[in-house]
């Protein structure tokens, strides 16, 4: 795998790599992914479920109601009068 | 050894061990019935959870885990949440941003991963349980390194609701102990429909009634690839069990050398998703530069918090869904589970079980694992991956022991839903197996 496509695929993961890490990123998925070509002579098969058990859509009452206390939630995270604080957005 | 001299003694233990990465404040056991802890990934309202990784460090969950939750309700105490690779991602639960549980055996050697924490309080503490999840082997793996019993029941079986998901259609909550009754018995608590786990609510009811597994077939892709060790633990087993009537067939299988790159495609494309949301709000370190426009402080929080392996499987799981190769492989790896999950319930028409050894190897030595390159190290999940792709029940019993003392363990798989010839095999062998426990002092 090339560096550039490592780069490409960390900046799309939102993961800044440095130099020590994509040299060691490039081999190793460069090693893995040869051996994923294992894959190639695999049988295949006309189903591709989701899940390894067949679900069904069952659905609870849509009714409303509040589990957590909203204080309790705020508690551990950063705010600024009662709203999540984050980075912006331009 | 009480209760409350267990909680007395936990600090002294955990220095030694290093199984718990937080532990209860709490010294009193009141009127509790019994000790059980939990991997850090499933959340806990009086206990910080981290799932391994520094980017949830301070992070205090609101509510319990369904499975804390229903084992605190028939009179569980919550002792410690257990070390584990980050996120669960790891064969030896060195992969972690915290401590590193270290085997009970042997503290220079590994607990296995990525349920090492538990596994270790499993063995070390007397009449404890602990939760562990398993996505491609964590359960199985470190109860076989660690001498214990260890059950990853079918997918859907026990409620996810509260479980820091690494890939949510292979994620399931099982138990281990020192006593292979425990299995059934706490199986049978944390099971059962949940509606805040839509995945949970398609399953029949649990049978517990004794069902003697009759016959196993060992497939021959299952006994390759073994440490000398191993294999001759195996074989010996092998006899005990056909002296315990049970009949023992070899096949082949070959679809299960395609189960373990098809896991880590399916495995690494659902993480790299969830692990979308670690982005330093809400939860875990917010620290960041607010000066920074959304995608900087985003970047810079996620290098700067997640671990080596992490990191390696967001790239390898956000590559497998970029088009191209994605189309390629993540398609073709979802119709290698399929015919996996086929092959199993073909020999399991005629068979209760398929059996094999848990790992190929005993518990490594840290200065072996650190050798290891990240290949390496999925290629020796080969064992446990199959069933856990195929979502089928799962039990790993202990089975011998090397020549350095180190247990070796056995896996039995089962259709769907047929946990109950699981815990039947498992109490059967308890009966006869001569469980070498290991020396603990404080």
């Amino acid at each position: 795998m090339d560096v550039k496509t490592v780069q490409d695929v960390a900046k799309f993961a939102h993961l800044e790599l440095t130099d020590e890490e994509l040299e060691t990123y490039c081999k190793d998925l460069g090693d893995i992914l040869s051996y994923f070509e294992l894959l190639n002579e695999a049988p295949g098969c006309d189903e591709r479920g989701v899940n390894p058990i067949k679900v069904e859509d069952i659905c609870r009452e849509d009714e409303p109601k509040i589990e957590y206390d909203a204080d309790e939630l705020l508690r551990d995270m950063d705010t600024y009068e009662r709203y999540v604080r984050g980075p912006r957005l331009s | 050894m009480s209760m409350n001299d267990t909680l007395r003694d936990l600090k002294k233990i955990n220095d030694k061990y290093q199984m718990f990465h937080a532990m209860t404040d709490d010294d009193d056991c009141g009127g509790a019935s019994f000790l059980f802890s939990a991997k850090d990934n499933l959340t806990s309202k009086d206990m910080e959870t981290c799932a391994g990784s520094r980017i949830l460090e301070g992070y205090h969950p609101v509510f319990d885990a369904t499975s804390i939750e229903k084992l605190r309700k028939i009179g569980g105490k919550l002792i410690g949440k257990t070390n584990m690779d980050e996120f669960g991602f790891g064969t030896f639960s060195t992969n972690s941003g915290f401590e590193i549980p270290r085997n009970p055996y042997d503290l220079d050697r590994a607990c296995g991963g990525s349920s090492g924490g538990s596994a270790c309080a499993a063995s070390v503490i007397d009449d404890h349980i602990s939760l562990g999840v398993s996505t491609g082997g964590s359960i199985c793996c470190p109860a076989s390194f660690c001498g214990v019993y260890g059950i990853a029941p079918t997918y859907g079986r026990v409620s996810r609701h509260g479980l820091i998901d690494y890939g949510n259609s292979l994620d399931k909550i099982g138990v281990l102990s020192q006593k292979a009754s425990d299995l059934k018995k706490y199986i049978e608590v944390i099971a059962g429909r949940d509606e805040r786990d839509p995945t949970s609510m398609v399953q029949p009811e649990l049978k517990t009634a004794y069902r003697k597994m009759k016959s196993v077939a060992v497939p021959k892709e299952g006994i390759e690839g073994l440490s000398k060790e191993v294999d001759s633990a195996f074989r010996s087993a092998l006899e005990d069990l056909k002296s315990m009537g049970v009949d023992v067939d070899y096949i082949d299988m070959p679809s299960l050398k395609y189960a373990m790159p098809a896991y880590y495609i399916l495995a690494t494309s659902e993480a790299s998703t969830n692990l979308a949301r670690y982005v330093g709000m809400r939860y875990g370190h917010q620290e960041g530069d607010h000066s920074l426009k959304f995608d900087d402080y985003f970047t810079a929080v996620r290098s700067k918090y997640f671990g080596d392996e992490a990191k390696r499987r967001i790239l390898l799981g956000t590559y497998a869904r970029m088009a191209g190769f994605g189309g390629r492989h993540y398609a073709k790896a979802r119709e290698v589970r399929q015919v996996v999950i086929n092959d199993y319930k073909n020999v399991l028409k005629d068979h209760d079980a398929v059996l094999a050894p848990t790992m190929p190897f005993t518990a490594p030595k840290f200065s072996d694992i650190s050798k290891m390159s990240a290949l390496d190290s999925y290629k020796a999940d080969y064992l446990t991956i199959p069933a856990n792709i195929a979502g089928t029940p799962h039990l790993s019993v202990p089975c011998g022991y090397d020549s350095d003392g180190m247990p070796v363990g056995m896996q039995f798989v089962a259709d769907h839903w047929h946990e109950d010839v699981l815990f039947s095999i498992a109490e059967d062998w308890e009966k006869q197996f001569d469980l070498k426990r290991p020396e603990v002092s404080i």
